[in-house]
C-alpha cells in the first residue's frame, strides 16, 4: 500500500502569529491517522490547508502525486471532509443535502447507503434545521462520506454524538478502511481515538511532537494514579503548590509524574493540606495520561 | 460547471422565501391591476403597463435581496467549506453563483412581463399592444424597457455580488443591498445636477444608474452627457469591473 496524502513542512501564519511550525506527515491508503492535540494546536488549521481552503506560507500538500493547494484543487476529486462543524441548509432536508453534494454516479444509491450505514433513516426527510447537534454532526459524516472518497478529513467527527453513535461511527469508519479508504481524524481526546486510529500524530502548538502507531503509544502509555478527593481545587492548589505533575480527567486528579517518591510527595502534600483522599488508583498504559504529559506544560501555561 | 449551476439553482428553488416574495409580486400587481382598472382615473393603463403593474421595481427589490444572500449565506450556514474543498476552481463556484443570479434576474424580468401582457389582455383589452407610440408598437416599447431595465439591473446586482462577499451573514448583505438600491436611486437623479456642475462626474457609476431611462427617452443624453451605445457600454464595462473584483477578493479569501 502507497501513501494517499503526504503533509509538508507546512508553514502558516494568521497575521504576526505562526500557527504551524514545518508540519510534516504523512497517511498511508487504508490508515486511519489521529491528529490530537489540544485546543488551538493548529488541527484545524493542517486540515484547511489540506483541502486547499486556506494559503500556506511554506511548505506543500500532495494527494496521490498531485499538489494542492489554494489554487490547485484537481486531487480533491476523491476526498470528503468534514472542518470544525457541519454547514447545514435550514431550508433543505437532510436527504437534500446529501443528494446536493453527492456525485451525478450512482447519487441515489450512495445517499441511500449512506443514509442507512448512518442510521439517520428517521429524520432524514425532516428539514435540517430542526436536527439536533447530533444529529446535524452524523449530516456531516455523511455528507463527508457519501461519495464513498479514498481520503476522508473529519475534524473532531464525535463531537456531540451520544456513546452508541460513537460506537457506530467508529465501527463504520473501520469497515470503509478494511475496503481501503484512508482517514485523518482530529481529536482533542486521543483516548476517543484508540479503539479507532492505526496511526497517532500528536501536535502541541503547531508542531508534531509524535509520530507513533496507536499499539506503541499504548505500549509506552506507562503508569500514572488517580487520586480522587473530596475537594478538587484545594488539591489543585496544594499540588501546585509541591510542584507536582497533574491533571484533572473526570473530576479527579491524575498524577502524570511516577518517577519514585513522586506519589509520596503528592500525597504528603494532600494529607498537609488537609484535603481527604477517598481512593487512589494505579492505572496502567494510560493513554490519557501519556498524551497529557506531552502537551502538559503547556496548557498549565494557557490556563 | 454545469453540475455546480445546477446546485446553485437547486439551492435557490428550495428556499421558501424566495417563493413568497415572487407570490408576493404575483399579488401586488395583480392588485394594482384591479385597482387601476377601477379608477381609471388615477391609473392609465399606459402607466401601468410601463412599470410592469408596479412588478418592475419589486424585481429588482427581490433580485437584490436574493443575490445579497446568494455568497453571504455560505459563510451564515457555514457551507462555504463544503462547497470550495472540492475539485472545482474557486472561479467555477463564483461564476455558478454569477449565472444562478443572472437566470433569477432574467426570470423575474420575464415572470413581471408575462403577468403585465396577461392583466393588459384581460382588464384592459382595449389596451392595444399593437398600437404605434414614437414609431414603435406598445409591445416593442414594453420589451425595450424590460431590457434596459435588466441591463441596469445587471450593474447594480455586480455591485451587491461585490458587497455580498465581503459580508458573513444574510441579513447584512441584504440590509446593505437594499438600502444600496435605495441611495443609488436617491443619487442618480442628483447625478444630474452633479454632471451639469461638474462635467467629469458623468463618469462616475451612478450616471449609468441612468441608461434605462436614457434608452427610453435618448434625449436623455443631454444631461448625461453620453451618447445612448455609450450608455450601454458603461454600463457594461461598470459591471464586469466589479464583477471582476468580487472575484478577486473571493478567489484568495480563507474560509
Ligand atoms: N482565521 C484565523 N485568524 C486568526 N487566527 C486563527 C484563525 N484560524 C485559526 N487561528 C488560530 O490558529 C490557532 C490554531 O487554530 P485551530 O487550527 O483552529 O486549532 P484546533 O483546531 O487545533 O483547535 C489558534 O490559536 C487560533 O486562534
Ligand atoms: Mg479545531
Amino acid at each position: 500500500m502507497g501513501t494517499i496524502l503526504t503533509v509538508d513542512h507546512l508553514d502558516k501564519s494568521f497575521g504576526a502569529k505562526q500557527v504551524l511550525h514545518g508540519v510534516d506527515f504523512f497517511v498511508e491508503e487504508g490508515h486511519i491517522v489521529a491528529l490530537v492535540g489540544p485546543n488551538g494546536a493548529g488541527k484545524s488549521t493542517i486540515m484547511k490547508a489540506i483541502l486547499g481552503l486556506i494559503p500556506v506560507d511554506g511548505g506543500g500538500i500532495d494527494i496521490k502525486g498531485q499538489p494542492v493547494s489554494i489554487t490547485s484543487h484537481q486531487a480533491l476529486r476523491n476526498v470528503g471532509a468534514l472542518i470544525e462543524y457541519p454547514g447545514i441548509y435550514p431550508f433543505l432536508s437532510g436527504r437534500q443535502q446529501l443528494q446536493l453534494f453527492a456525485n451525478q454516479h450512482n447519487k441515489q444509491t450512495n445517499v441511500d447507503t449512506i443514509i442507512k450505514a448512518m442510521g439517520m433513516g428517521k429524520y432524514i426527510d425532516r428539514p435540517a434545521k430542526s436536527y439536533s447537534l447530533g444529529m446535524k454532526q452524523k449530516l456531516g459524516i455523511a455528507q463527508a462520506l457519501v461519495n464513498n472518497p479514498q481520503l476522508v478529513i473529519l475534524d473532531e467527527p464525535m463531537n456531540g454524538l451520544d456513546p452508541q453513535a460513537v460506537k457506530d461511527l467508529r465501527d463504520l469508519l473501520r469497515n470503509l478502511a478494511s475496503h481501503g479508504t484512508s482517514f485523518l481524524i482530529s481529536s482533542h481526546i486521543l483516548s476517543e481515538l484508540e479503539k479507532l486510529a492505526d496511526d497517532v500524530l500528536i501536535l502541541n502548538h503547531g508542531q508534531i511532537v509524535k509520530h507513533a502507531t496507536m499499539k506503541a503509544l499504548e505500549a509506552a502509555g506507562g503508569i500514572t494514579y488517580k487520586i480522587a478527593v473530596d475537594n478538587l481545587d484545594q488539591a489543585k492548589a496544594a499540588l501546585t503548590m509541591a510542584k507536582s505533575k497533574f491533571s484533572v480527567v473526570d473530576d479527579a486528579i491524575t498524577l502524570l509524574d511516577t518517577a519514585p517518591g513522586e506519589l509520596n510527595a503528592a500525597l504528603y502534600a494532600l494529607v498537609n493540606a488537609g484535603v481527604a483522599i477517598n481512593t487512589v488508583a494505579q492505572q496502567a498504559h494510560d493513554l490519557e495520561g501519556a498524551f497529557l504529559a506531552m502537551v502538559h506544560d503547556d496548557q498549565k501555561e494557557e490556563a | 460547471m454545469l453540475t455546480l449551476y445546477k446546485q446553485e439553482v437547486y439551492k435557490q428553488i428550495h428556499k421558501i422565501g424566495w417563493w413568497i416574495a415572487l407570490g408576493f409580486m404575483i399579488l401586488v400587481q395583480i392588485t394594482f391591476g384591479i385597482v387601476g382598472k377601477r379608477n381609471p382615473s388615477m391609473f392609465a393603463p399606459s402607466d401601468l403597463v410601463g412599470n410592469s403593474y408596479v412588478g418592475g421595481g419589486l424585481v429588482m427589490l427581490i433580485a437584490i435581496a436574493s443575490t445579497a444572500s446568494i455568497i453571504a449565506m455560505e459563510f451564515q450556514y457555514g457551507t462555504m467549506k463544503q462547497l470550495l474543498y472540492r475539485q472545482y476552481y474557486r472561479s467555477q463556484v463564483f461564476i455558478s453563483k454569477i449565472l444562478t443570479a443572472l437566470t433569477q434576474l432574467v426570470f423575474l424580468q420575464v415572470v413581471a412581463g408575462l403577468m403585465t401582457v396577461g392583466l393588459s389582455l384581460i382588464l384592459f383589452p382595449s389596451y392595444h399592444w399593437a398600437t404605434h407610440v414614437d414609431g414603435l408598437t406598445r409591445g416593442l416599447v414594453y420589451l425595450r424597457s424590460l431590457g434596459s431595465d435588466l441591463l441596469v439591473g445587471l450593474l447594480l446586482l455586480s455591485v451587491v455580488i461585490l458587497l455580498s462577499t465581503v459580508f458573513k451573514s444574510n441579513a447584512a448583505a441584504i440590509a446593505t443591498g437594499l438600502v444600496g438600491y435605495f441611495m443609488a436611486q436617491l443619487a442618480s437623479t442628483l447625478m444630474i445636477a452633479m454632471i451639469a456642475w461638474q462635467h467629469w462626474t458623468k463618469f462616475l457609476p451612478f450616471t449609468f444608474l441612468l441608461t434605462n431611462t436614457q434608452i427610453q427617452a435618448p434625449s436623455f443624453s443631454r444631461l448625461t452627457l453620453f451618447s445612448t451605445p455609450m450608455m450601454i457600454g458603461g454600463t457594461l464595462l461598470y459591471t464586469v469591473v466589479f464583477t471582476l473584483i468580487a472575484y478577486l477578493s473571493f478567489r484568495k479569501r480563507s474560509v
